[in-house]
């Protein structure tokens, strides 16, 4: 069997997502073997941007114009192409700067902003159309494992599609929001991470991005009932998903 | 004629290298750096103390722990909050395998492949073996204490949310000691490899304590002797914006480019190392005061047997006492400098009176590198003008990744 293409693409990110790719411990020999590396800055020296692929992996935020041209001609190359981490999937961490007026952000960090050519940070999916989401930061195993072996086995991946909470009870965690009146953001999160920071004895803090269709306001309003500030709550619906319908709906509960 | 390595590859980020030759001499040579800001300075004003660490810890893929250990010591510096002996323990194992990690990480992957003659590490079987070994062991230290390896959970400003218990931690470390066979191999390895020759005039700059190998904190020193307190810092410092990059570079003013990183540490601190790690240097010979930036790798290699060695002592004598103590919020100015697995990392935050920031500054060791990178990568090109285009692209692209930058933490 011919191998399957692999294109892997980061814009604005940490890159933890094409590290947790390559050397993600149990699979590594197998991902190594099995798919040929078309291109993959990290990984491989030359390599072709310009396909085909079979399988393209994208992550990072999108931030400057070039990103979303250089992404449609990756789409147009590409017979599958999943979003990979928060960045891509919903816009992650770099999305924050979307809550604030863009011009203050960047000068905060530049005295000089002449050569600086960014836009409004945005997941892929407002570009390209997207065949899969491989949720988390970094990216959960379990997703990561289904899109690529989906490949090898060319069937459509099934992606974890329901909220933290589920993988609470099935370890058998205590409830941390309704025992110790943490501000947990499990009930509106994807899952796939193994309910990490519940486990932690924490609040999980969105890094899954939210669930589809997951009811924010309701959270939202019970964070409020259980006294958060304002402010408080919206910087919990605002860290991971400041570019997401499902978080930002929540916020309008705390206009009245 | 024009020469540009559009990007480098097998490096973190993205960066690009551009210079001319000219009646056989050099002109412009440039180290673009354009990996797209994000401005993590910009959009955590206004963010809570409590969910700092978190949002750093995603300016880099490879040293999320540096990241989150520096902006706790910072934040916690301050609201005036010391934490317990425990506490500063536990943060050391996280760097400690966390540095392993990136190391092993970069010789094996980002390095190794131009030495052998491959474009990547696919192909090495034996290596990739040994890797994967090595680099389970180390991720598991991370992954036990932090919840994950990758952006860990468990480290919050006033310590840790849980600490894996006696037996989580015993299987731990017996499978670091099944590893500290591989982490010698990899040294030897990484030392008969063959290195261009390359002398340059930079200002090595570390962290030093007394009694041992400085990571989380300390005393910035530099070769030529010059000390710094964290307080002095700005005295001794500037960071500038450059037209042609995206990061800002650091000058420790007066002197000459600064280098930073393992080569920079064992030359600083190399009696400070375990004895294993500098036993493990008199194997292959290596000197302190060795100018050769390529060489950095063999230190890398040296000071994955230091942490694991010292990971080992330091798990073995771990408690659960005092491992999270409560914080008084209030207003303040912190900062703190750490040993990133690259390099020296400094944030420093300012908060209001409910814990919120004001104003944020992150220096990244990239960014300390920046300028020795460009004079290395100079000196280099004149020494081997007469190469031919190809081979000299691959002698910079080989230079810029000895120093392993990250550039995605350089520009955050």
């Amino acid at each position: 069997m011919k191998k399957p293409r692999l294109g892997f693409f980061k814009y604005s990110c940490c890159a933890g997502c094409e590290f947790q790719v390559m050397y993600f411990q149990k699979h590594v020999l197998e991902t190594l073997k099995n798919f040929e590396f078309i291109f993959a800055r990290m990984l491989l020296r030359g390599g072709n941007p310009h396909g085909p692929f079979d399988i393209a992996l994208v992550e990072g935020t999108i931030t400057e114009a070039w990103q979303a041209d250089e992404l449609k001609k990756i789409r147009e190359k590409s017979t599958l192409l999943f979003a990979i981490g928060s960045c891509a999937v919903d816009g992650g961490i770099p999305a924050i700067k979307s809550t604030m007026p863009e011009l203050d952000v960047e000068s905060k960090v530049y005295a000089d902003i002449t050569t600086i050519h960014s836009i409004r940070p945005h997941a892929i999916d407002a570009y390209i159309k997207v065949d899969g989401y491989i949720r988390g930061c970094p990216p959960g195993e379990r997703d990561l494992a289904e899109a690529l072996s989906s490949v090898l086995s060319d069937k459509k991946p099934d992606f974890i599609n329901y909220s933290v909470c589920v993988e609470c009870k099935l370890k058998g965690n205590v409830c941390v929001l309704v025992a110790y009146g943490m501000p947990c953001m499990g009930p509106v999160t994807n899952a796939g991470c193994g309910a990490l920071c519940p486990s932690m004895n924490r609040a999980c803090y969105a890094c899954f991005g939210p669930m589809k269709q997951a009811n924010g306001p309701a959270l939202a309003r019970k964070f409020k009932m259980m006294g958060l500030s304002k402010e408080d709550i919206k910087r919990r619906f605002t860290e991971f998903g400041a570019d997401t319908l499902e978080f930002r709906r929540a916020l309008d509960i705390l206009e009245d | 004629m024009k020469i540009n390595i559009d990007y480098i590859a097998r490096v973190e980020g993205e960066g690009s290298v551009k210079f001319e030759i000219k009646d056989g001499g050099l002109r412009n040579l440039k180290l673009n750096i354009w990996e797209p800001p994000r401005f993590f300075e910009g959009f955590l004003v206004g963010r809570k103390y409590d969910e700092v660490p978190d949002i750093v810890s995603r300016i880099c893929g490879i040293c999320p722990v540096s990241h989150m250990t520096t902006s706790i010591n910072s934040l916690e510096n301050a609201m005036g909050f010391n934490p317990s002996q425990e506490i500063k323990k536990i943060r050391k194992i996280m760097a400690l395998s966390q540095i392993a990690a990136s190391h092993i990480v970069h010789l094996y992957v980002l390095a190794l492949p131009d030495y052998r003659e491959k474009d990547m590490v696919v192909g090495l079987n034996r290596e990739i073996t040994r890797l994967v070994k090595l680099k389970e062991a180390v991720n598991n230290v991370t992954g036990r204490i932090g919840g994950r390896p990758l952006h860990p959970v468990s480290m919050i400003a006033g310590g840790f949310t849980k600490v894996p218990s006696r037996d989580e931690v015993g299987r731990v470390v017996k499978q670091l000691k099944r590893v500290r066979a591989d982490a010698l191999q990899t040294v030897k390895m990484i030392a008969k490899l063959d290195y261009p020759d390359l002398k340059t005039n930079v200002e090595f700059l570390a962290l030093k304590s007394e009694n041992n190998y400085a990571i989380n904190e300390g005393t910035i020193i530099t070769g030529s002797g010059l000390k710094a307190g964290l307080e002095e810092y700005h005295r001794y410092f500037s960071e500038k914006e450059v037209p042609y990059a995206n990061a800002k570079r650091t000058v420790l003013k007066g002197k000459n480019p600064v280098m930073v990183g393992a080569l920079a540490r064992l030359h600083i601190k190399f009696d400070e190392l375990h004895p294993e790690a500098r036993k493990a240097a008199d194997m292959i010979g290596f000197k302190t005061g060795d100018v050769n930036p390529y060489h950095n790798n063999i230190a890398q290699a040296i000071e994955i047997v230091h942490c694991i060695w010292e990971c080992i002592e330091l798990l073995e004598t771990i408690s659960h006492k005092d491992t999270f103590m409560t914080i008084d919020v209030k207003e303040g100015y912190g900062s703190a400098i750490t040993e990133a697995p690259r390099g020296l990392l400094l944030h420093e935050y300012e908060l209001n009176r409910m814990g919120v920031v004001k104003k944020a500054n992150i220096v990244t060791p990239t960014a300390y590198n920046f300028l020795s990178i460009e004079e290395s990568l100079k000196k280099l090109v004149q020494e081997n003008i007469d190469k031919p285009e190809n081979k000299l692209k691959l002698l910079c692209e080989m230079l810029v990744r000895a120093y392993d930058p990250c550039f995605s933490c350089s520009v955050h």
